[in-house]
């Protein structure tokens, strides 16, 4: 039972990280001409030491690029609906969405998908037109036809022109509203402004005759662009479509990438995870060899021939291994739903995917092999007479390797055990360190571009001002600050080239600096600390071209002293620096805080920055929603936590966290059952010696400590192993942090504790019921 | 005794008094109750009417722990099937009851030097249970019996696995060792080794034969 449950367990958890390693290696391979499609990447060179990647492309480049060059057979294009969500207006209510796209005529020609209604042709024929996959038509349509459906956005009627099965998840493209790029070129301004080769708005994909060389027609690529470009400052190479998926230097993309490294880590946590499952089963069946060498013995002594036993004993592995597996299947069944929610894909176990049964089968294999050959050589290969004898060959013999394996398991959980207590404390850490201002006490409002862009310039700063006011009136707002990004958790820098300028600057000296554009109550809402000079006064016109600096910007442009007072330019706009404030986080912690500069010009800020009262966020949002109907009656109301942001930012880190906690537990869970197994046999095995001793005068404790000690000092020597292993390990996952703990010694003594605690309450389980029983009883079946 | 829900009386009705300095043997056939009277006797085996008193202690209202701090004090066992401990050297055999009762190294070491050199066995005190012959296994078994100086000695056909030369050897020491002052209690098979007792009680289903 225990043998089946380790196994079951293990081969379960295995077998969901190799569905998953599996499919992140098998992205976007479903297209018919996979191997033959490949993306355009744009190499920009901006300064000395930077240069861009990018995986968008300027619109005419495709269109010149089929005409040209005699490789590419095909081209299509997709681009992003918009910048982040979009209302879809249906019978006047609003629904939010993400995952919308423009796709050229060409793209089915490219890419193999499923209709469900409709055809490309009926999606192609009229601009204006839209896509939905099943989910999505489902979401809006019910079960009624979704087809001729209207849905509008702002202000243009889309009508659905068919319906796609829902993306496969080892898709790139995820997205699940597709619109014609006819749509978008159908307006003359984003026509003109889509056809400067100075736009790279298009993410461009080519099909190529199998034949090509991509190198050839990267060049031939280059050499279209160039001639409409003033400098020579880019390269382009070709992205296997296949490729994509671990694509990790790009800017931005609007596909999600993965990285390889966490695949291969997650790979070899299965493979670590089987083996320590299997170890339990060798560990267990050649334990309870000894006992079952009697059966042998007497078997080889009838005649049976060693060949007939090592078929016996795999046979009987090969049936265990089996059943295992139709366990695992159900127990994969019942987990599946978790392991969706977090990888954030939509498995499904389907008995007739040909994926689920190699996998399945594989691990069928690997455990045979692993399970079957060492003990059936051991069980078959002994000398019959001696277990006759008295002498118990055997039982020395694989002793050895038994705890060894034992140490191997206890090992892989202690590295574990330290990796889970490491990711933790870095999490906490992480959460300690930005804690200058109370993030669940801020949210965001942006007035979006459409909107803005239909106000006057000269209308804007009284709108925002006016707003500003109205918000400041509501009862469950404390403060605003108007600020032009839309978020101060995951701010990037960028250089502004030779248009930031101060005294001693070299000529080509251009670092990517964070700029801030907020109002006077920024400082107070977010709490930043001044180390010199001043904060921002309101009224104070002259401040509106002056700068305030961070400590590291300070460093590393090597600003002259004294720092207040030194000439800055920003921008082009020439002030002075009025002041430093100390260093604070505004992005991931994985990267080093850089140059920040805070300015309040206050022309084009659109975001209220909005503190609330403690508890009262949900309030606050509903207060702005309010002031939000009465200025803008028809546009969708939608604030951003602060919170919510902050999570986003680590999610990545966290779900890692959240695995190898999962690993781990599962990893002490097998080995636990092993040591529980290993611990009843030895019980079993030394019951007699058991029976003496407490005749001559052992007490309960004195036998407890004598079934322990040798488990106790198994695990003791894996810790010696562990250790090292896991503090290399860790070294190396914090090495991506630019901001780090250090991972302290009281780790490692908690990791010690727990995995002792475990052992030997385990071990303990066993030890105890043998040290109580009568011991007459162990001595009269002699 | 309880056995189960049915209940069956294993031993019943024995009145018996030994007196300091005997030498009893137990005889019976299989299943007569023998093996449970001397286990009731060694306090190894629990009985839930009578009373039994041993010294001048009331066995039967002692707590677990007084009674075996009693037997480990008082009482040396010896068995048919030696039960020595395999993984252990007949040296660290004999000193095991007196690792038991606390007794310092240098003293279990006097004590167990005396008594392999009484039974003429220090060359073999090296060596493992299973390479030596059944006799010379018995007379380890004795030895660490006696190593804690007990007044009684209990023992389970301690020939029954010998050959007779051998039995004889150890039905001789059992002699000497109740001339010198040990009360031995024996259960038996053979009327040739029941005879080294003074006394001989004959046990029939649980009932004291006269």
């Amino acid at each position: 039972m225990i043998n089946l449950a380790g196994l079951s367990i293990g081969m379960a958890a295995a077998m969901l990280i190799f569905l998953w390693v599996k499919n992140e290696f098998g992205f976007d391979n479903y297209h018919r001409d996979a191997g033959n499609i490949y993306r355009v990447k744009n190499h920009l060179s901006v300064s000395k030491n930077e240069t861009w990647l990018w995986e968008n492309s300027p619109y005419l480049l495709g269109e010149n690029a089929k005409q040209q060059i005699p490789e590419v057979l095909d081209v299509c294009r997709i681009a992003p609906f918009g910048y982040g969500t979009q209302y879809f207006n249906i019978k006047g209510q609003f629904y939010p969405e993400e995952g919308c796209a423009y796709i050229d005529a060409a793209w089915f020609n490219v890419f193999n998908y499923k209709f469900i209604a409709g055809s490309p042709r009926d999606f192609n024929e009229h601009p204006f037109s839209m896509l939905l996959t099943e989910s999505k038509a489902k979401k809006y349509f019910g079960n009624e036809n979704a087809i001729g459906r209207v849905i509008r956005i702002d202000t243009v009627d889309y009508q659905v022109q068919g319906v796609l099965a829902d993306n496969p998840v080892n898709s790139s493209f995820q997205f699940n509203v597709l619109i014609p790029l006819a749509a978008r070129v159908a307006n003359p301004r984003n026509k003109k402004n889509d056809e400067s080769w100075g736009n790279f708005n298009y993410v461009t994909f080519l099909k190529l005759t199998p034949s090509a060389d991509t190198q050839v027609v990267a060049t031939k690529l280059k050499g279209i662009i160039a001639k409409e470009r003033d400098k020579d400052d880019l390269k382009i190479s070709l992205t296997p479509l296949m490729g994509m998926r671990f694509e990790n230097d790009l800017q931005n993309s609007i596909m999600q990438h993965s990285d390889i490294k966490v695949v291969y880590i997650f790979a070899v946590l299965g493979i670590l995870l089987l083996l320590i499952a299997c170890i339990n089963y060798v560990n267990l069946t050649t334990a309870r060899a000894t006992l079952r060498a009697k059966e042998v013995s007497i078997r080889k002594i009838v005649g049976a021939e060693k060949k007939q036993l090592l078929l016996q004993f795999i046979t009987e592995s090969v049936l265990i291994s089996f059943f295992a597996l139709v366990a695992t299947i159900i127990i994969m069944q019942l987990s599946l739903p978790l392991f969706n929610r977090f990888t954030e894909k939509t498995f499904a176990l389907s008995f007739t995917s040909p994926n689920l049964w190699i996998i399945a089968g594989g691990t069928l294999v690997a455990t045979v092999l692993l399970t079957s050959i060492y003990p059936a050589i051991l069980l078959s290969s002994f000398k019959p007479l001696s277990i006759f004898r008295g002498l118990n060959v055997l039982q020395i013999k694989d002793g050895a390797l038994r705890k060894g394996l034992v140490i191997v398991q206890f090992t892989i959980s202690i590295v574990l055990i330290v990796g889970t207590i490491v990711i933790y404390s870095q999490l906490q850490f992480i959460n300690k360190q930005n804690t200058a201002y109370n993030r669940s006490q801020l949210l965001s409002v942006s007035i979006p571009y459409k909107i803005w862009r239909k106000y006057k310039e000269e209308q804007r700063t009284s709108l925002t001002g006016s707003f500003k006011k109205e918000l400041l009136s509501q009862s469950n707002i404390a403060d605003v600050s108007l600020m032009a990004s839309e978020s101060i958790v995951n701010m990037e820098g960028f250089s502004s080239g030779n248009s930031t300028d101060w005294d001693g600057r070299a000529e080509d000296f251009t670092p990517a600096i964070a700029f801030f554009r907020v109002d006077t109550s920024f400082k107070d809402i977010v709490n930043l600390q001044m180390k010199e000079g001043r904060w921002y006064q309101s009224g104070n016109v002259a401040d509106q071209h002056n700068s305030i600096l961070n400590e590291t910007a300070v460093r590393e442009f090597n600003i002259h002293k004294p720092v207040v007072g030194q000439r800055f330019v920003s921008q082009g706009d020439t002030g002075i620096i009025i002041g430093v404030v100390k260093d604070f986080y505004y992005k991931s912690l994985h990267e080093k805080i850089g140059p920040v500069v805070i300015r309040t010009a206050d022309e084009n800020n659109t975001t209220f920055l909005i503190k609330t009262p403690p508890g009262k966020i949900k309030q606050a949002e509903q207060a702005a929603e309010k002031v939000w109907k009465q200025f803008f009656p028809n546009e969708p109301f939608s604030a951003s936590f602060l919170d919510e942001e902050f999570e986003k930012l680590y999610r990545a880190d966290n779900k890692i966290s959240a695995l190898i906690w999962a690993f781990a537990i599962i990893a002490v869970f097998i080995s636990c059952l092993g040591l529980f197994g290993l611990a009843a046999f030895t019980a079993e095995r030394r019951n007699k010696e058991v029976g003496i001793r407490k005749i001559l005068g052992a007490s309960v404790g004195s036998i407890v400590s004598l079934l322990s000690r040798e488990f106790v000092y198994m695990v003791l020597l894996s810790m010696l192993i562990a250790f090292p292993v896991a503090w290399l390990l860790m070294n190396k996952w914090l090495e991506d942090f630019a901001y780090r703990i250090n991972i302290a010694w009281w780790i490692f003594v908690t990791a010690a504790v727990i995995a002792l605690a475990i052992a030997i309450i385990t071990v303990s389980l066993q030890a105890i019921k043998a040290a109580m029983a009568n011991p007459v009883k162990s001595l009269r079946s002699e | 005794m309880n056995s189960g829900n049915n209940r069956t009386f294993l031993l019943k009705d024995i009145n018996l008094s030994i007196k300091q300095g005997e030498f009893v043997s137990i005889m019976g056939p299989s299943g007569s109750g023998k093996s449970t009277l001397l286990n009731v006797i060694g306090m190894l085996d629990e009985f839930n009417e009578g009373e039994y008193n041993f010294l001048s202690e009331s066995v039967h209202k002692l707590k677990e722990k007084q009674r075996s701090a009693l037997y480990k004090q008082y009482i040396g066992f010896v068995f048919q099937a030696y039960h020595l401990i395999d993984e252990l050297t007949v040296y660290e055999n004999i000193e095991t009851p007196l690792i038991y009762q606390d007794i310092k190294a240098s003293e279990r070491k006097a004590m167990v030097a005396d008594i392999l050199d009484r039974f003429n066995i220090v060359g073999k005190k090296d060596l493992f249970p299973t390479q030596l012959s059944g006799g010379q296994q018995q007379l380890v078994g004795i030895a660490r019996a006696l190593i804690a100086n007990p007044k009684l000695i209990l023992a389970d056909e301690p020939t029954g696995n010998l050959n007779s030369k051998q039995g004889e050897e150890i039905m001789n020491l059992f002699s000497e060792l109740n001339k010198e002052g040990v009360t031995i209690i024996q259960v038996t098979h053979s009327e040739k080794n029941a005879a080294y007792g003074s006394r001989i009680i004959n046990l029939l289903d649980g009932l004291i034969q006269n």
